[in-house]
């Protein structure tokens, strides 16, 4: 009887506890026992990644059996993530080795959450000198703007949202493919597309398109074509009133309302462009460099196709954006140098960007992070078939690197404090798309909502 | 002295029974102050403040000014009229749950197939049917559009994609998805009532639809109230047959709801602190309009006692 009522009474008590332990400290197990260094790694990571990261963690843990005990490796999804980060911050119980991305840097480093990686790296007598420098750069911050100083964080990926074609369609149309070093002009662009638009089943709608433009990832590259941008460079001020950026915006309109080489927002909405790409009723569409792996695959998209260029406006260059996400070090981890370690061997170990590239598997879900593996191995695989690439692999590099006809650059949000002056913008431009409202109208309604928003997200890190 | 030598140790008994009272009590009440009162505190403190999960929630303590911004949030009064007219469905639903439910309660054959059919929308995942109705609102090729084209020759609205029938299409979806537990509840709520009622009533000459208004309305006010309580505090926070069905929150925001708002601002603005007030001034309202329902229950609810 006592026995049954000290048993109860423990159960009570360890099950009071525990609601206190599961949210108590963890950095307390940052060893082992016989003094082995434990690492907890936080990342958001596709189906496809996943086995590919996990396995080049497990070598790395391998390779230091004899100061690393134990890799925590815990993965979400790209939706789950921040929420999930914000949470393990609000707690005080980052992991240590996580991603940024060159939109948040400057604020993770201002409050204190990540460690500045120039150190370690100098320690460990590394250079990041062989890695793509722009996406580097986007990691640097020197305690007042972004782009310059020390560097925070290692890129785990670069990727570039070009333009493709289906040259099956152009075959079928006898059209000459797209120049992938001379992107059409505006006029010219309009004129190949309405080539391609067409009813082919004769039941009286339109079931072939030109194009397909989903907004939110294609309006930028004719805003910056034409010279615009969404914000003043200080990314402070709206400037979707300039004449440049109403033309921009104009003219991607009337591919829809004018020139009708896209399919309605109305046909968007039953069947989305991008689907419809996939479907081959479209000449046109983008595809980012984590598309290529399924644009390759017949399943998905049963086409041939390659690379090529946006169209220009007034600039004559043609442009688009360019991602990345970074290997970042908690300022608090009591395991800096293994960490950044982790960190340095994860951005640039060669085996693991040979996989993740495609050299070895074959299927590519990104471009290397090291030039002489990008310029190199990657391209001879491309030219030797073992890699699934389009032939026009270099209009990635010409973005990425950039040249005198067309160039790749961070979108305007990357650089604010959050993106919901973007979404203002976007929610409602369908309207103009549909002719519901001007160009001008549009604007004029939503810049001060958005300069308000914008404001307020300045504001909110001050 | 042996009495109180016995009143010493019943007290002492007592007292021990009283501690391991307290001992089982400890764990949900732990658990309360962990995962209710703490989380409460914690969003209204943050309520208070320019928290945006980056920053030192204290040191951006700004008092009441999110409040104050949001009564001035033009968007904030846009996806609360959203909320509210999305409660059209809460009537409709009940309507058709007590003329279902009239219907379902008698001995036909087959009664229970039926009343299991009428409650698996219930029962589903919400995400699924939801996406399942996406394509039943398809413009192109939704079968609501496909029906029209066929009986009319007309095309159909565009369901999801229009500022007016955006807010239709979910008002429908949440009826159909609900009417399963108005069903049941009804359903128990007719059966409570004696049959005496009515055979009295037909004696006294009363007709079918006297019997139905003056009877069976009456007596499941009670169920009434209780749908009516929850379908409004439910219907304050919806939220995942928006994001599931219309992700974009709608064409300018047309389909938005008061809890999709407060997630934007959290999560992707990162305006914690404006969402954590948009969150109290929610509960604010609930909490009126609960107790308003409470206060005016006399009037119209009946019960059987």
């Amino acid at each position: 009887m006592k026995h049954k009522k000290a048993l109860a009474l423990l159960l009570a008590l360890v099950m009071a506890l525990g609601l206190f332990t599961a949210c108590g400290s963890s950095s307390s197990d940052g060893a082992t026992a016989d003094g082995k260094k434990n690492l907890k790694v936080f990342l958001f990571l596709n189906d496809h990644e996943a086995p590919i990261y996990k396995g080049m963690i497990q070598k790395f843990q391998e390779a230091h059996a004899d100061t690393i005990g134990n890799i925590d490796v815990q993965v979400t999804t790209r939706d789950e993530y921040d929420t999930t980060l914000t949470g393990m911050m609000t707690a005080g119980d980052l992991p240590d080795v996580f991603y940024v991305g060159p939109s948040a840097l400057s604020q993770y480093v201002e409050n204190g959450y990540i460690e500045d990686l120039t150190p370690y790296l100098a320690k460990m007598g590394v250079s990041t000198d062989g890695l793509m420098q722009e996406i580097l750069n986007s990691y640097r911050y020197d305690g007042e703007s972004a782009g310059s100083g020390d560097v925070y964080a290692l890129p785990k990926d670069a990727s570039v949202f070009a333009y493709a074609y289906n040259k099956d369609l152009f075959d079928k149309e006898g059209i000459p493919y797209p120049d992938p070093q001379d992107p059409y002009t505006y006029d010219e662009f309009v004129e190949v597309c309405k080539k391609f638009t067409k009813d082919t089943d004769n039941d009286g709608a339109i079931d072939q398109w030109g194009a397909g433009f989903a907004n939110a990832f294609m309006l930028y590259q004719f805003i910056w074509s034409n010279g615009a941008s969404f914000t003043s460079d200080d990314y402070k001020t709206i400037t979707i009133d300039t004449p440049e950026f109403k033309e921009a915006l104009q003219k991607y309109v009337d591919l829809t309302l004018v020139h009708q080489i896209t399919p309605t927002v109305e046909q968007d909405a039953s069947l989305g462009v991008y689907q419809r790409w996939l479907a081959g009723q479209e000449a046109f569409y983008a595809c980012g460099t984590w598309d290529v792996a399924a644009f390759m695959d017949p399943e998905t998209f049963p086409f041939n196709w390659d690379l090529c260029l946006y169209p220009t406006l007034s600039t004559g260059k043609s442009y688009t954006w360019l991602g990345t996400v970074g290997y970042c070090m908690s300022a608090k981890s009591p395991n800096k140098d293994e960490a950044a370690e982790l960190i340095y061997y994860l951005s640039t170990d060669p085996d693991g960007q040979r996989e993740v590239s495609g050299i070895t598997t074959g299927n590519s879900i990104q471009i290397p992070n090291i030039i002489d593996l990008a310029e190199g191995e990657f391209k001879d695989a491309v030219a030797a078939g073992t890699l699934k690439y389009p032939s026009n692999v270099d209009v990635i590099f010409d973005y990425m690197n950039g040249t005198d006809y067309c160039a790749g650059r961070f979108e305007e949000l990357n650089y604010t404090p959050n993106s919901e002056w973007h979404t203002i913008f976007f929610d409602g431009l369908d309207r103009v798309k549909n002719g519901s409202i001007s160009v001008d109208d549009y604007i004029a309604e939503v810049q001060p909502q958005m300069q308000e928003s914008l404001n307020e997200a300045w504001d909110s890190i001050s | 002295m042996s009495n109180n030598g016995k009143r010493r140790r019943m007290s002492a008994a007592a007292l021990e029974e009283h501690r391991w009272g307290l001992a089982f009590v400890l764990p949900p009440f732990v658990g309360f102050l962990a995962f209710m009162a703490f989380p409460i505190v914690f969003a209204f403190i943050a309520s208070l403040t320019k928290w945006n999960g980056i920053n030192n929630m204290l040191d951006n303590f700004i008092g009441l000014a999110n409040y104050g911004k949001l009564l001035t949030d033009a968007k904030f009064w846009k996806v609360l009229g959203n909320t509210v007219i999305y409660m059209i469905g809460i009537p409709i639903g009940m309507i058709l749950g007590l003329i279902i439910a009239v219907g379902m309660n008698r001995k036909i054959r087959g009664i229970k197939v039926l009343r299991t059919l009428y409650y698996i929308p219930v029962i589903s995942s919400l995400v699924a049917v939801a996406i399942l109705w996406m394509w039943v609102f398809n413009y192109d090729y939704g079968l609501l559009n496909s029906i029209i084209k066929a009986l009319t020759g007309l095309h159909g609205p565009n369901w999801l994609g229009d500022e007016f029938w955006v807010k239709v299409s979910m008002i429908i979806f949440m009826v159909w998805k609900g009417l399963g537990t108005s069903i049941i509840l009804y359903l128990s709520g007719l059966q409570g009532i004696p049959r005496d009622y009515y055979e009295a009533a037909k004696i006294d000459g009363a007709t079918g639809w006297n019997l139905f208004r003056f009877i069976t309305i009456p007596l499941v006010s009670p169920v009434t109230f209780y749908m009516l309580i929850t379908g409004l505090i439910g219907g304050f926070q919806v939220f995942v047959e928006v994001l599931v069905m219309v992700p974009s929150g709608g064409l300018n925001n047309s389909a938005m709801t008061v809890v999709f708002y407060l997630y934007q601002k959290a999560f992707e603005s990162r305006q914690m602190g404006y969402a954590s007030a948009m969150a109290f001034l929610l509960a604010i309202i609930i909490f009126i309009i609960t107790a308003i329902n409470f206060k005016g229950q006399d009037r119209w609810v009946k019960t059987i006692d």
